[in-house]
């Protein structure tokens, strides 16, 4: 362990010889103090908190982010080409401690300007707070200044659904094509999705939230619900009307309520206290009175938030969901370097992160099952002999993807929403032990096989 | 460093000692990327070294020495044949404990000053705190570095980058010591001293081995060398039976009268052709020369911005070997290693022009120059180095002037 602190220790005082740690505390500070100044808010504590939490977090993940995958592939492919590594090798010291002894340096350098950086933002959170109105204060204390939980109701299980509809519908699968047997299928789950999603004009539906593990929990809690829904409708800003009705069905605890809200985002409002059934249900009676459809998305339609945790100990976990990403990126970088030159090895971790944040088109391709794009003249989507080999690759590779993109603290954290003890053992166990422990064996797989010497020195 | 001369036949171990490094067939091929052949920088090389040996690797530029020690290194991987390094694989990690290197070129941390240099090293052999602070300030008081000790390796000069690269290589106090070039950059002070060091690790049973193409270096050190050329040995043993000529004798002395000097040469006629006798003045070679001029400059003053000439070994290097001051080693060397060697008396001198009657004239005649320097009276080698390097020369062919 010594071994590997002393080449961690390596890395520290690069960092500071080469002034590279104070330069990123310069760029951080920036960031932190001088971007919320540039960019002005609606005075509101919500749009406040937004502003400096998603501009100075994104700031400063982005910039740690990118310092992380250049710092990587030079501390290691330097040391090669610069044959330094050639005076660390000859020593007792295993490959693998040199590389994990790296690894760790960048991690620990990377841990000191998070924590420093998200000291900063929450200080100058905090100065800014006590700037604001009153009213505005105590609605930060209230609503942004929590850590918040959201439960809502669970996905439904469409598929013994989609298979009675399909036998109903179907009488001989026999005589269909497969493809076409397929596509049936798709519109029937289609069907069923909009089915539950969709809230016709003049009509009401009911959902249940299953709370009864949080019933005493929160038994005089303040409570809210975060909607989104779509329409046809192309008004742009207007609000609709909606109709709520809240708490046990047929009890006077029920709360009515009317509701005006914007079509395609987040909305949230609060719920009088104490309005969970016996057994820990929250229901919830949506009326449409407009003249055209709602569509509440099945999976941010309607969610309850309910609080958590301190806004403290929330922020806290969700740097260290920023701390796993950078672990990740350490470890790609430290992993190309192992085996390429520092121009290659660094052009190579940049594209993995390209292709990391081009997710969406990822995405699109595995949900439309081609790369070929719309093609105008059959008005549906063309398919190649090239989708066989890119589909497969990308479907993997979202999968991939998703390991690290289920997870986004910097929007959590900004509209206070709780980032639980689960989700943060999550990320550590998906980013850091599986995707950075794969990338971490393969790197010191690499570097063990590798041949030191055959670099030239050049200082 | 103590600078005191001594001829490698003065050292005390034993060289038949167990074997340190067993090299067997080993060829190393330098592919491109596409796995094609592209040079075949060691061709099926075999060697051994012994412990308390000073080994050299003999060659020019571009023979394989280098590679052979990377090799030995494991920083390169052998495309065939078999290396034993303490009786391991070169990538044993416990075995590296046990290894000191100095590579060609400074490769150090140009980041860190000399003494977080060698802290960071001992770091790696777990050398417990209070033992790395000790041997870094006698390292750095050997090399001549305890001035400089807070500046970054990358403000050093050739000269100094190779000190402290020295001293990196010691802090372990290694069992075998690797040196690869290691006078190259250094001025003719530091040279001494390392060759110096050299014969005192020898002196502690410590196994050197010696890679270079400066052949005084390695004549000066070495006990037993192999000669590379294009990757392969051409020449291999001990360096005395390599530089013999046993069909010629050399004698030194005083000078004397020109009528004794006469009969000897009738005597020496008398079995030997007179166009076969060489007779002139010997010389001492540059380097003490020099070593006079500069310690009799450092008597008159002594400031530098540089690096200091080194101090004596240091003291855990020196061991039971040099516990003496080295006054007292030296006391004794002059007056314990006073037979004459055969290998000293070997005449090495290739030309062998005819008696000029008018030179032996004038060597009849008492000799009125100073004499030499009284530190390098028992080595009489080096007068003959300027013939041993041009001998050697033409076997190895000219040198590419690294």
């Amino acid at each position: 362990m010594n071994k590997i602190a002393t080449i961690a220790g390596l890395t520290w005082k690069a960092a500071f010889r080469y002034r590279l740690f104070w330069i990123l505390c310069v760029l951080l500070a920036a960031a932190v103090a001088g971007l919320p100044l540039l960019l002005k808010d609606d005075g509101t504590a919500q749009g406040m908190v937004s502003i400096l939490l998603t501009y100075t977090l994104s700031a400063t993940a982005t910039l740690l982010g990118f310092a992380t995958l250049w710092l990587s592939c030079g501390t290691l492919a330097r040391d090669v080409e610069e044959c330094q590594v050639q005076m660390v090798a000859v020593k007792p010291i295993a490959r693998w401690q040199i590389w994990l002894g790296k690894w760790l340096g960048l991690l620990s350098l990377n841990a000191a300007l998070l924590a420093l950086a998200g000291a900063s933002i929450f200080i100058m959170l905090q100065w800014r707070a006590s700037r604001l109105s009153p009213e505005q204060q105590k609605i930060l204390r209230e609503d942004i200044f929590v850590s918040r939980a959201s439960a809502k109701e669970p996905m439904p299980n469409l598929g013994p659904y989609v298979d009675d509809i399909m036998k109903h519908e179907v009488k001989d699968p026999s005589a269909m094509d497969p493809g076409d047997l397929l596509e049936k299928r798709r519109q029937i789950v289609e069907r069923l999705i909009a089915y539950k999603t969709v809230l016709p004009s003049g009509r009401a539906r009911m959902w249940a939230i299953d709370l009864h593990n949080l019933k005493d929990r929160l038994r005089d809690k303040r409570l809210q619900l975060r909607i989104k829904f779509h329409t046809a409708s192309n008004r742009g800003e207007s609000e609709f009307p909606t109709y709520w009705k809240v708490g046990p069905t047929n009890s006077t605890r029920q709360a009515e309520m009317t509701e005006s809200f914007p079509a395609d985002s987040f909305q949230e409002f609060s719920l009088p206290n104490n309005l969970l059934d016996d057994q820990g249900r929250l229901w919830i009676e949506v009326g449409n009175p407009n003249s055209m459809d709602l569509t509440f998305p099945l999976e941010d339609g309607i969610e309850l938030l309910y609080p958590e945790s301190t806004f403290g100990i929330n922020f806290i976990r969700g740097l260290a969901v920023i701390f796993c990403w950078l672990a990740l990126l350490a470890s790609i970088g430290l992993a190309a370097a192992s085996f390429l030159s520092f121009p290659v090895a660094a052009f190579v971790s940049l594209a993995v992160l390209a292709i990391g944040l081009s997710s969406g088109t990822v995405a699109t391709v595995v949900e439309q099952g081609t790369i070929t794009g719309f093609d105008a003249a059959k008005s549906g989507y063309g398919h190649s002999v090239v989708d066989y080999v890119f589909v497969p690759f990308f479907r993997a590779t979202l999968k991939i993807l998703n390991l690290v993109q289920d997870f986004s603290p910097i929007d959590s954290l900004s509209s206070g929403r709780s980032i639980t003890w689960g989700q943060l053992g999550l990320a550590v166990a998906q980013i850091i032990f599986l995707l950075s422990g794969f990338f971490c064996v393969m790197g010191i797989i690499l570097f063990t096989r590798r041949e030191l010497a055959t670099a030239q020195g050049n200082n | 460093m103590s600078a005191v001369a001594e001829s490698p036949s003065a050292q005390a171990v034993p060289k038949d000692g167990k074997t340190i490094v067993s090299v067997r067939g080993l060829t190393k091929i330098f592919k491109d990327f596409w796995g094609r052949p592209k040079a075949k920088a060691v061709d099926n090389v075999d060697f051994e070294v012994r412990q308390g040996e000073v080994f050299g690797l003999l060659g020019p530029n571009g023979s394989g020495k280098s590679t052979t020690v990377k090799m030995l290194l494991g920083l390169l991987y052998p495309t065939s044949g078999h290396i034993e390094v303490f009786g391991h694989s070169p990538r044993h990690v416990p075995s590296k404990a046990h290894i000191g290197y100095l590579p060609e070129e400074s490769y150090l941390y140009r980041f860190l000053d000399s003494h977080e240099t060698l802290d960071f090293f001992g770091n790696l052999f777990d050398l417990p705190p209070a033992k790395r602070k000790e041997r870094n300030e006698q390292l750095l008081e050997m090399v001549g570095l305890s001035a400089v000790r807070t500046r970054v390796v990358g403000e050093f000069s050739k000269g100094m980058q190779r000190r402290i690269g020295l001293a990196q290589a010691l802090i372990n106090d290694p069992d075998l010591v690797i040196l690869d070039e290691p006078t190259a950059g250094l001025d003719p002070i530091g040279c001494r001293e390392v060759k110096d060091l050299i014969l005192a690790l020898a002196r502690r049973g410590k196994t050197v081995i010696l890679s270079s193409h400066l052949l005084a270096d390695v004549e000066d050190v070495c006990d037993r060398v192999v000669i590379y050329y294009g990757g392969r040995i051409h020449a291999q043993g001990p360096l005395r039976e390599l530089l013999a000529k046993p069909d010629s004798v050399r004698i030194t002395m005083p000078a004397i009268g020109r009528e004794n000097m006469q009969k000897v040469l009738d005597l020496i006629r008398h079995d030997v052709a007179a166009d076969k006798v060489q007779i002139d003045n010997p010389t001492q070679n540059l380097e003490s020369y020099f070593l006079e001029v500069v310690r009799k400059a450092k008597e008159a003053m002594s400031e530098t911005s540089g690096a200091t000439s080194g101090s004596r070994v240091a003291a855990y290097l020196r061991g039971d070997a040099e516990a003496a001051p080295a006054g007292d080693q030296l006391l004794k060397r002059l007056t314990v290693a006073t037979a004459p060697k055969p290998a000293e008396s070997a005449p090495i001198a290739a030309p062998e022009p005819k008696i000029d009657q008018t030179k032996l004239a004038s060597l009849a005649k008492p000799v009125e120059t100073p004499a030499p320097a009284a530190t390098t009276a028992p080595a009489p080698a080096p007068a003959d180095l300027s013939q041993a390097n041009e001998k050697l020369s033409s076997l190895l062919g000219k040198p590419d002037g690294k």
